[in-house]
């Protein structure tokens, strides 16, 4: 029995399994209990068990060999048209054996299609929904096309009450036979916003670290994970020194993966708390307004955040002045 | 708050004070050096040396170093001063007057004769043909090809000296010598390549090694290996030279005619180097402002596929970068390598397997590879660190190469 990630060793194999959802848990096994599934968009923040109930749907529904019907894709790895033309095709269109007479594909980030690929993927739907069933997950069901929205069972996920995740939290770590303190059951929740699969990788990192589990374990953790260097690195560009705001950037980006969007995000947060004139604080956030957009448009991402940094450096420079 | 540091272009810093300096060419200084004491003894048959060779193997470096060491008052003039008959005259006035200041000898040297043009200068050539004739001082003329026909009257008052390149552990030596001097580790292999790719020219050696290892402590191969690709590097000085430090935005639109540079690639030595040349805060952020405007346009065009654009992309990212400051410069500024393209192409191996792993979590896990990297792999990169055990557990799990186990371990991405 070796190791391996408490985020799949613990998922929920049945829909009985599933606490919380339970609205969407009984409409599924009411598809179970009839044999039919329709098209459905799963859609929801990241981390409360879109692909769990699509899997345990899948399992409820072919038994313990369901993964010879169902197919998983991700459109962040798979996005363009060809994709659909030959890949999900082909799936589609073979009839499965046995009592049902469909099969399941599961599209991952499917808002992350282009329109293109969605008109593909529509017409694919109309062609072979005898034969395939499709399911897609999204973050925001808005990116995804209205011919595809139509035409599928929505699916609203939402955060796990506070609850639920400390019991889960719990019951991992009796199974695991790891103790953890009540500041450390905090710490994750705090930092893991209700995503629970991040909820359970930081668990499970911060038991390798170290036990009983604490908030100052957890912290750790996350700040080699996740570096809170979005701050820094403004203070940085805010001190006057460019280069070294720069380098940060690169590290935020290369090393630790961090995309456009998520560092245009996280400034935009910290603006207002940072300790400058409002009427810098406004400036500054219609200029990561500007670079949000442009990034959206497919501007590259280090050159527009560089540029924003330098209008830090020159703000700094002017504050510091009296202007 | 940037401090003020003065660059000083290491081709100066290290250039040879004296002739025992001068790396390589040993038979052609012995040669120099009998000619020069020839004159002790009155004036010689041949008034005139014309030392020829390629570029930067250390002829004009060697006679700067010989007048230093014999303590000669060294007269030149080079390729920026005109050489019409005239000013030859007035240059040869100024050799002729007896007793300098300091009782020392006079060398009159005429540099970069290569680079006389047109009917202007010819005047001058006429006119240094006869100085030679004439000249009770010492007279020595560089050119990189002494054959060229219109040397040929000057060839038959002159002692001919031929400078070869340096051989490429010479260079590698003075460069290991220079590192040394700096405080830069500097692996063996990488001083070999840059030597190597120097082709026998020192200063450009030189040149190359400052632009990749100022700054730093340790100087690798991986740094320098990159530069086996398109490896345009003096043009791009240039061009950026151009662009930087512009008379005006013509002037700076037109450097990108300059040579034959990839335009992303002149992108990202602009980006690079920026912050390095405009330090006025005010001025940095409006030269980002139009570098990030020109982005914009980039990505229209890549979107659109409609090249036209590229128009603005070259506008904004010259003309609009040089009238964004003042243009001028506390001292001389190197040119520094792209440090994103060398990240990039240097972990080219290194992204594929970063790709290949993020494929195998995202496999088990249920995620795509790109958030798999981004999501998962730095919580099991800690996990690698902190417990063996389970690393060694989870890499069966994700069936990971013992390549990929190290190089999650390892954690930093290499430079």
């Amino acid at each position: 029995m070796g190791y391996e990630m408490w985020t799949e060793k613990y998922r929920p194999r049945t829909l009985d399994e599933i606490v919380d959802q339970e609205e969407i848990v009984s409409r599924l096994k009411s598809f179970v209990e009839a044999r039919n599934v329709p098209h459905c968009i799963f859609a929801g923040p990241p981390g409360t068990g879109k692909t769990t109930a699509a899997l345990c749907l899948a399992h409820d529904l072919y038994g313990e060999n369901y993964r010879e019907y169902i197919m998983e894709l991700n459109a962040s790895d798979e996005r363009g048209i060809n994709v659909v033309r030959e890949t999900v095709k082909t799936f589609a269109r073979t009839k499965p054996m046995g009592e049902i007479t469909f099969k399941i594909l599961i599209l991952d980030e499917a808002d992350n299609m282009t329109d293109d690929a969605q008109q593909a993927l529509r017409r694919t739907m109309e062609r072979y929904t005898e034969t395939a069933r499709f399911i897609l997950i999204a973050n925001y069901s808005g990116k995804i096309i209205e011919p595809i929205q139509s035409r599928c069972a929505p699916f609203r996920f939402t955060y796990l009450p506070r609850e639920s995740v400390i019991e889960r939290i719990k019951y991992i770590c009796e199974k695991e036979n790891v103790e953890i303190l009540d500041d450390g059951i905090e710490a994750i929740l705090e930092i893991s916003e209700g995503d629970l699969r991040r909820t359970i990788n930081i668990l499970q990192t911060a038991a390798s670290v170290g036990k009983p589990i604490s908030a100052e374990i957890v912290y750790s953790v996350v700040g080699r994970a996740n570096p809170h260097d979005v701050r820094e690195m403004m203070l940085t560009a805010l001190n006057g020194d460019f280069l070294a705001a720069r380098d940060k950037l690169r590290d935020l980006i290369q090393k630790y993966g961090l995309s456009g969007a998520d560092i245009i995000r996280q400034i935009h947060n910290e603006i207002f708390r940072l300790n400058v004139p409002d009427k810098w604080k406004v400036k500054l956030a219609d200029i990561a307004g500007e670079v949000d957009y442009r990034l959206v448009q497919g501007a590259n991402e280090e050159i527009q955040l560089s540029a924003l940094l330098a209008k830090l450096v020159e703000a700094g420079y002017e504050i510091k002045r009296g202007l | 708050m940037a401090h003020r540091i003065t660059h000083i272009p290491w081709a100066q810093k290290y250039k040879p004070k004296s002739l025992t300096e001068v790396i390589g060419n040993k038979e052609a200084k012995e040669r120099i050096l009998n000619w020069i004491r020839l004159w002790n003894r009155g004036v010689p048959e041949k008034r005139a040396l014309f030392i020829y060779g390629p570029p930067g193997v250390g002829k004009t470096v060697t006679i700067e170093a010989l007048a230093n060491d014999l303590n000669m008052e060294l007269i030149e003039s080079d390729a920026s001063s005109y050489r019409t008959a005239s000013a030859v005259k007035r240059l040869a006035g100024r050799a002729s007057q007896y007793g300098s200041l300091f009782g020392r000898r006079k060398l009159i040297l005429f540099d970069e004769l290569d680079g006389v043009t047109g009917s202007a200068d010819t005047g001058g050539l006429r006119e240094i043909t006869e100085l030679i004739k004439i000249s009770r001082v010492p007279i020595v003329l560089i050119a990189n090809n002494a054959y060229d026909p219109r040397f040929t009257q000057l060839r038959k008052l002159c002692l001919l000296v031929e400078f070869k390149k340096p051989s490429r552990t010479e260079i590698m030596r003075h460069l290991a010598k220079i590192c040394a001097r700096e405080g830069i580790e500097a692996e063996k292999d990488a001083l070999r390549f840059i030597a190597e790719r120097s082709g026998g020219d020192v200063r450009s050696a030189i040149n190359d090694l400052q632009a990749l290892a100022q700054g730093k402590t340790k100087l690798t191969y991986e740094d320098v290996s990159w530069l086996a690709r398109r490896d345009r590097k003096e043009e791009i000085f240039n061009v950026l030279r151009r662009i930087f430090y512009a008379r005006d935005s013509s002037t700076a639109k037109a450097a990108v005619n300059m040579a034959d540079v990839d335009l992303d690639m002149l992108f990202e030595w602009i980006y690079e180097n920026i912050p390095y040349h405009i330090k006025k805060p005010s001025e940095l952020a409006a030269a980002m402002d139009m570098l990030s405007k020109a982005d914009v346009y980039r990505g229209r065009v890549k979107k659109t596929q409609d090249w036209s654009f590229i128009r603005y992309v070259i506008d904004l990212m010259t003309a609009g970068v040089a009238s964004s400051w003042s243009r001028k410069s506390p001292g001389w500024v190197p040119f520094r390598f792209p440090g994103r393209i060398k990240m990039a192409s240097s972990s080219k191996g290194e992204r594929e397997m970063l790709t290949e792993i993020g494929k195998r979590i995202g496999r088990k896990c249920h995620i795509s590879s790109s958030r798999a990297i981004k999501e998962v792999l730095p919580y099991i990169r800690i996990m690698f660190q902190t417990n063996p055990k389970m690393a060694k557990g989870i890499a069966k799990w994700l069936n990971l190469s013992n390549e990929m186990v190290a190089y999650i371990s390892g954690g930093e991405i290499k430079r």
